[in-house]
């Protein structure tokens, strides 16, 4: 960062600098003004030397920065050192959990199977009943992505587009074009087409209304 | 050959679950049959493609997939389990999450060492199959979208995934992913919607067959990543694909309902040159064909409509016999109803609830064929919801119509009925003998004062009944420590016997007053489909899933003289070539020697005392005989006398009144329940 930084600080210097070189251009128009080699020949030294003297001025200045981040994380350093015994206590006792997680991934050795086994003992114990304990959020998250899958099969094989009819059709299309022939199977079994019968005495119904209507 | 009253019973409303996945297991010939309810079933291809085991589901399961080890059997599921199931007990034996998401593809290699499962996460991940159990190995290189299906090359180097889109081909060894193939979607409305890759077959020269959304099944090139060909099935989707051992036969199901054939042919006669060639269609199903196995012999389908459709294929088959028949297999193998004769109760079993019936009643008289008045309707007695996510594996009622038990995979639970003119309570009997943690199968005494229920190791639990104390009396065993789980249990009327067959084909007999082991009856090379013993002669009738019928004089502990002239005589050949298995035997007690049995289509009497069949005589001669005066029929009469008044049979037993019960499942009713098929325009409709 600090590199960079200072690039751009770098490059807006040289752009002043153009800048006067064109304006001292610029007045050149009026009449040539009568400079010195000498005195240019400082000038230019004198900007060089600037320049060098702000480079090493940043150097430094990030030198600086960095000795004190060091000297802060040796204090940081430090101050961990202080509270090493404590440390060793947590790190003690992290590492034992960390063991059992692992053998369980490992599947079970006698060993764990007992612990496992205990471990449920337990569970019972402080739980009435056989309960067992587990996230409620892992059992959502499973679920809702079963759900999830199982929508998309029946997106696939159901969903729009994919040109399906009905039972009651098929089969009755069958009583059309078997051997045997038949009237529609909603016809044949009364359970059938419940809704259908019920839309068209709905529409009889209205239709006859409308006659009257049209009677009187 | 005798008149009853016959209940006609069109009230149980059994709904099959559609099948979701086929596996097939090479070496012991079976095929194991996924269910959309999460039941696995396993059928025995050489004994008649009989229904030997059935695995309960679970709700919530969703089982995808299934992948045959050797012997082991694996499913996975949209749960984003792995299962393995313990086939002797019945059960899971155990699953493990595959943390990926829904899981919708599992392949096991030929080697037998992995296990490749497709997650919704996009990742394939291997599982090394270790004895006793799988252990995650690694992921292959993550893909965007969902992986649907999976193929192994036959060397395992490599695995082809059918996604969105695309196929991948990956290198096992190394992980990474090594072609990738770009499948084109369909033409017009459908240009806009992703195509899915719902089956891959990866063949041992390296030819990938793919079957997708868009109806195609197209043939690439692994070496180039190239098509080859493609070939429009159907409008709709290609669901499922199969490949032959022999890899020159390739299946596609389609959601029309249609089995599209491929076969690797040479084109031109006498030329080397050969290629995939679309040969037939077979149309053996109404819905969508969710999967399909080529067996060589036979293609296997199941899909909505619910049906293991066994379909023969003639020009592999050499010689004329039961294999070369169209099987469609629609009921269980095994009764979902139990009877209570003496109250006139019926137990429906469904998945997750027990339904008790009372019978109606009717008191008229009419010509035969008639239809009786019903002087009272038939009622529902009782609605038993199970608890927890289990289905039922077993249920029985007490002849009495008093007990009520039911068991499923986790579970065993036992009622007690009473019921007074119109009140109907239950009550839950809670102190139960420990041993009784689930059952295979559940049976009771004709006198209703113990309760037999068959557990692990092919052992049958005894356990008293009375009004306060149930006592676990003691554990029957087999003296052959066969570990398969008994299928079929039977007490004798006088409460002195009982008969246990397992999957293992073996029945013992056990005698209930000295409670141990009677005898055991030889081995018979087909599975006991059913089985009674007779309640005057105490004989064990038998009847086996290629239809031979023994019966076994339990007193004497051997085969009866009836037996032995049906197995010298044979059986009618067009008995024997029937498809589906007799599932209930049952006894007239006022003619002893009829015997009543049933299959789905027909049900049928054997009367020993009249003259078997031989193979010139016609079989089905009921007409015949009807328009034959009288002294002839004697003559013409045979054994068997058949029915086909009453179809789609799921039961038949004869009650204490003589009245026999029929109970029908018209196959028209589980049709109009099913999703909704595809619409195809028939010319002039």
């Amino acid at each position: 960062m600090a590199k960079l930084q200072r690039g751009e600080s770098e490059c807006e210097l040289e752009k002043g600098v153009r800048v006067s070189v064109e304006m001292s251009d610029s007045s050149e128009d009026e009449g040539p003004e009568e400079v010195a080699f000498e005195e240019s020949r400082s000038a230019a030294l004198k900007s060089e030397e600037e320049k060098l003297q702000a480079a090493k001025r940043e150097k430094e200045l990030l030198k600086e920065k960095r000795r004190k981040r060091q000297q802060f994380f040796q204090e940081q350093k430090k101050k961990r050192l202080l509270s090493d015994t404590l440390l060793e206590e947590f790190d003690t006792v992290p590492q034992k959990q960390k063991k059992l997680s692992d053998d369980r991934d490992e599947e079970k050795d006698n060993k764990q199977q007992k612990l496992t086994k205990s471990k449920k003992k337990k569970a019972s114990r402080s739980l009435q009943g056989n309960c067992s304990v587990m996230r409620l959020k892992d059992e959502s998250a499973d679920s809702s992505m079963q759900q999830s899958a199982m929508d998309f099969i029946q997106a696939r094989l159901y969903g729009s587009g994919t040109l399906r009819t009905t039972n009651a059709e098929l089969l009755s299309l069958e009583k059309k074009r078997g051997v045997k022939k038949g009237a529609a199977v909603q016809f044949v079994n009364k359970k059938w087409g419940a809704e259908q019968k019920a839309k068209a005495e709905k529409s009889n119904k209205r239709f006859i209304h409308r006659q009257k209507l049209v009677t009187t | 050959m005798g008149e009853f009253k016959v209940h006609r019973v069109r009230f149980f409303d059994y709904m099959p679950s559609a099948i979701r996945a086929l596996a097939f297991q090479p070496q012991r010939e079976k095929i194991a049959v996924a269910r959309t309810s999460g039941s696995v079933e396993i059928f025995n291809c050489a004994d008649r493609f009989f229904q030997e085991k059935i695995i309960p589901g679970r709700e919530q399961a969703a089982t995808e997939a299934l992948a045959w080890v050797g012997d082991r059997l694996f499913s996975a599921g949209l749960n984003g389990v792995i299962s393995e199931y313990d086939l002797e007990n019945q059960k899971v034996k155990y699953t493990i999450d595959a943390f990926g998401g829904p899981i919708w593809t599992i392949a096991s290699n030929q080697q037998g060492t992995h296990l490749a499962v497709g997650c919704e996460d996009g990742t394939v991940k291997l599982f090394e199959v270790c004895e006793g159990k799988i252990q995650f190995e690694k992921n292959l290189a993550k893909q965007k979208g969902r992986i649907l299906s999976l193929s192994w090359h036959p060397s395992g180097s490599r695995i082809v995934a059918g996604m969105m889109d695309m196929i991948r081909v990956f290198n096992t060894e190394t992980g990474q992913s090594v072609h990738r193939l770009l499948v084109e979607r369909g033409i017009g409305a459908s240009r806009s919607v992703e195509c899915v890759v719902w089956g891959v077959v990866y063949l041992s020269d390296g030819t990938i067959i793919s079957g997708d959304s868009s109806g195609k099944v197209k043939i690439w090139d692994d070496l180039t990543g190239t098509l080859i060909k493609s070939h429009q099935v159907t409008k709709w989707d290609v669901l499922a694909l199969s490949v032959s051992q022999d890899e020159t036969s390739v299946v596609a199901g389609t959601s029309e309902g249609t089995v599209v054939q491929f076969q690797f042919l040479s084109v031109v006669l006498g030329q080397e040159d050969k290629e995939w060639v679309q040969t037939r269609i077979f149309k053996n199903h109404t819905h969508d064909v969710r999967t399909v196995l080529e067996l060589g012999t036979a293609v296997v389908s199941g899909g909505m409509d619910t049906q293991f459709v066994v379909r023969p294929l003639l020009d592999k088959i050499e010689e004329r016999g039961p294999e070369c028949v169209l099987r469609k297999i629609q009921f269980p193998h095994r009764s979902l109803v139990s009877c209570a004769k003496k109250a006139g109760l019926l137990l429906f079993q469904y998945p997750g609830h027990l339904e008790l019936w009372r019978l109606g009643e009717s008191d008229g008289h009419g010509a035969s064929g008639s239809v009786l008045p019903v002087k009272r309707k038939p009622e529902k007695l009782l609605h038993l919801k199970i608890k927890g996510e289990e289905h039922i594996c077993c249920s029985a009622v007490s002849p009495c119509g008093e007990w009520i038990a039911y068991s499923t995979v986790a579970s065993f639970r036992l009622y007690r009925l009473h019921c007074d003119n119109n009140n109907v309570s239950i009550t839950k009997v809670s102190k139960l003998p420990k041993v009784l943690s689930s059952a295979n199968q559940i049976c009771f005494s004709s006198d209703s004062s113990k309760l037999f229920a068959a557990s692990t190791c092919s052992s049958v639990h005894v356990v008293s009944l009375s009004q306060t104390v149930h006592k676990f009396v003691c554990t029957l065993k087999p003296k052959s420590g066969s570990v398969q789980a008994v299928h079929l249990l039977a007490a004798s009327e006088d409460g002195k016997w009982l008969a246990s067959a397992n999957s293992d084909r073996e029945v013992q007999i056990y005698n209930l007053t000295k409670m141990k082991l009677h005898s055991t009856v030889p081995v018979y090379n087909s599975g006991v489909t059913a089985m009674a013993i007779h309640p005057t002669t105490n004989n064990l009738f038998m009847v086996h899933a290629d239809q031979q019928v023994f019966e076994y004089s339990i007193e004497e502990k051997k085969y009866t003289d009836w037996s032995r002239q049906v197995q010298r005589n044979g059986l009618h050949y067009l008995w024997l070539a029937r498809d589906t298995p007799v599932t209930n035997v049952t006894f007239n007690p006022k003619n002893p020697t009829h015997i009543i049995l049933h299959d789905a289509y027909m049900f049928c009497i054997i009367d020993q005392t009249l003259p078997l069949p031989d193979s010139s005589s016609q079989f089905y001669n009921q007409l015949t005989l009807r328009s034959l005066p009288e002294k002839d029929r004697t003559k013409h009469s045979h054994a068997f006398k058949m029915c086909k008044t009453f179809k789609e049979l799921m039961f038949v037993e004869l009650m204490e009144d003589q009245s026999l019960v029929a109970v029908e499942r018209p196959l028209v009713e589980i049709a109009a329940q099913l999703p909704a098929p595809v619409r195809q325009k028939k010319f002039a409709t």
